[in-house]
């Protein structure tokens, strides 16, 4: 084992650092599930990919670096500490990027990666349906072959990002009468289709954050299946393996928030109970933990392993860190709580924000609930 | 940057597992609890070289670091061993500055410290002491040596270490146990209320080990942090397991109480969990500590 960044690495992160506080923006972008905020945000990912740091892992020929994901660990964490932009496009480069780079064509991956990496092209996932959310293989939309075409007809839901975004990648169902995990495939498709209208849904912060997708006759190119048709299954997973286990989620997000925990806490310890201060060092040291684990995880997939369902343990365990870390700034922030900003509020709001979107964690990206029982049947062996 | 072991480390590992769970067997461990005469493995030991794991090479040992010892002390843990060979292996060897004799087993001794109130009666002098863990017969003793602080370390690492081995042993009997027994025609296994408990303890083990193998390359907080995270998750995992094992869990005829009351000890071994939270609490409340992204392995 050898846990020392090399010399190179040392250099790159000092790179990034000085190019990020050079041009992380000094004022905080306005929420990306707002049209202007999108658009900022949007500018941003330009910004990123015109000195190529938009996805430092990702091949050069397609607008990265072609670093090890050690080296990506390095840009998260350097990207967090400088309090840069969310990431807008994260359901494209973390999710829809690495499938492509697995499944795709040489075509598609000339066609789709550069625009992703620029920001030109922002992606969407629309994957749940009203009658497919936790039991997913439920999904009813269908592509109907028509020539060299698909008919796409359906309905997809919780669509995050979908509003303002560009593209989405889809799972539907392209083979007659198929049931179940069989007879699906994943297409990508234009939000902008013929047929295709978006209708927004408020979050809890009262911005259209998702959307849902009708489907009416949507004719998109058999090109652009990505994988093989009726196996989208096997496509899918492979992308929920990433959402789950390792890249939407860096370490370093929740490090980050958990170093402004301690400050917070700092900064009111006489009002607090004497029970506070072990939540506290809890929620660090929760952090800590995932970095660890995460680091050791990164070790084994660059020494060749693949990540299947023990990534079911990572989403778990980070999405109830961020819940408890962000619960404890609530507990702290005691009557101020509530104020999203102006006078007497704390940082704006952004504990306010993030402890909504932490409610959020347990259920995207597989429920909390399906993920246990992942772990319990194919990690533990217990029956179905 | 490698956060993983050679594959020789590997194979070293999997030999002590499949050594400790081959003669550590769940009769060997029932005949020490009604206070039958059962063979040492000590010889055994010798014999392997396990002894020698973290001694220097010029003194006959594989001269390996910490982190792999610790990987030694979860298997051991997972087995139930009760044998004090963690202690003199992982403890006292590495910190004598003349192994020889204990690498031969002809001596077995522990290190002092205040941390530690009671030793395994093969390993020094003192009053007996009565533990509820019927595999450990203790002594009392009081001091400390000039190398406590390494000692302190290192038992840390190791019973972290070990009570993540006894957290996974329980996990896998209580999964056993849930495929076994029936209710309402069915395996408890299959109810979403057991599956959901074991996924929980399985999720704590997975990022409580990584954290014990940083402690043990890099020591400073790492080492309170592992301690702690070892103490919760094996606390759970036995109060999990024993709900999972129902009525018989409670029972002294099924063998999880064996490894259920060697956690209770570990956990207040070498630093119980006061003792390492105020560390933590001073270094994240009260000092200045750089804290958030980039300083975990820098």
């Amino acid at each position: 084992m050898n846990i020392e960044f090399t010399s190179n690495q040392r250099e790159f992160r000092e790179e990034i650092r000085t190019w990020l506080s050079a041009h992380v923006p000094k004022k905080r972008l306005m929420s990306f599930d707002t049209a202007e905020g999108f658009e900022q945000h949007r500018n941003w990912e330009r910004v990123l990919a015109k000195d190529n740091w938009g996805n430092v892992n990702w091949p050069e020929e397609y607008g990265g670096r072609g670093l090890d994901l050690i080296s990506w660990l390095i840009f998260e964490e350097e990207y967090y500490r400088s309090d840069a932009p969310l990431r807008v496009s994260q359901n494209g480069i973390f999710l829809l990027a690495p499938t492509i780079m697995e499944y795709g064509t040489e075509e598609q991956k000339t066609r789709f990666l550069p625009p992703m990496a620029s920001g030109e092209e922002i992606w969407a996932q629309a994957w749940s349906e009203p009658s497919a959310g936790s039991d997913m293989a439920a999904i009813r939309t269908k592509a109907v072959k028509d020539g060299d075409h698909y008919i796409i007809t359906g309905q997809k839901t919780w669509s995050s990002r979908a509003v303002f975004a560009d593209w989405c990648f889809a799972l539907v169902r392209t083979e007659d009468g198929s049931s179940r995990h069989k007879g699906l495939s994943k297409i990508l498709i234009p939000l902008n289709s013929n047929g295709l209208t978006r209708r927004p849904i408020a979050q809890l912060d009262g911005d259209p954050g998702f959307a849902e997708l009708f489907f009416d006759e949507v004719r998109v190119p058999v090109k652009n299946l990505l994988g093989p048709e009726h196996g989208g299954w096997g496509v899918a997973m492979s992308t929920a393996g990433f959402e789950r286990g390792l890249l939407l989620r860096s370490p370093a997000r929740f490090q980050s928030a958990a170093a402004r925990l301690v400050k917070l806490y700092k900064s009111r310890e006489k009002y607090l109970s004497s029970g506070v201060g072990e939540k506290v060092i809890q929620a660090w040291l929760d952090t800590e933990r995932f970095c660890a684990a995460t680091y050791q995880l990164v070790s084994r997939v660059e020494k060749g392993a693949s990540i299947s369902s023990e990534s079911s343990a990572n989403k778990l365990f980070w999405s109830e860190m961020d819940r408890q870390l962000h619960r404890t700034a609530m507990t702290i922030m005691g009557a101020q709580a509530e104020l999203e900003e102006g006078l007497d509020s704390i940082d704006n709001g952004r504990w306010l924000d993030g402890y909504m979107f932490s409610l959020a964690g347990p259920i995207y990206a597989g429920t909390n609930e399906i993920q246990r029982n992942i772990l319990a049947e194919r990690v533990l062996g217990l029956p179905r | 940057m490698n956060f993983c072991f050679t594959d020789d480390q590997q194979d070293l590992i999997d030999a002590a597992k499949d050594f400790f769970d081959g003669e550590n067997t769940f009769d060997r461990m029932r005949s020490i609890a009604k206070g039958q005469k059962v063979e040492s493995l000590w010889p055994q030991f010798v014999e392997l070289g396990l002894l020698g794991v973290m001694a220097h090479e010029k003194d006959g040992g594989m001269g390996q670091p910490l982190v792999l010892m610790a990987a030694i002390a979860e298997a051991a843990g997972y087995s139930g061993l009760p044998d004090p060979f963690i202690e003199v292996a992982g403890i006292t060897i590495p910190l004598s500055a003349s192994p020889e004799k204990l690498i031969s087993g002809s001596s077995q001794l522990a290190v002092l410290s205040e941390l530690r109130k009671y030793i395994d009666h093969n390993l020094g002098d003192g009053t007996a002491v009565k533990s509820i863990d019927p595999l450990r017969k203790l002594v009392k003793v009081e001091g400390s040596c000039d190398e406590s602080d390494k000692a302190n370390y290192h038992g840390a690492v190791l019973s972290a270490a070990q009570l993540i081995g006894l957290s996974q042993r329980m996990v896998d009997i209580s999964v056993d146990y849930a495929k076994d027994r029936h209710q309402f025609s069915k395996p408890i296994g299959s109810f979403q209320a057991i599956k959901h408990h074991l996924a929980n303890v399985y999720t704590q083990i997975e990022f409580t080990r990584p954290i014990i193998q940083l402690a043990a390359i890099k020591g400073g907080i790492n080492v309170h942090n592992a301690k702690v995270s070892a103490i919760d998750t094996a606390m759970m995992a036995a109060e999990t397991a024993i709900q999972v094992h129902g009525g018989m869990g409670y029972t002294y005829e099924v063998d999880l109480h064996l490894f259920m009351k060697r956690v209770w000890a570990l956990c207040g071994e070498w630093g119980d969990r006061n003792y390492h939270m105020k560390k933590i609490e001073k270094y994240v409340l009260q000092g200045d500590a750089k804290l958030g992204p980039g300083n975990t392995f820098n």
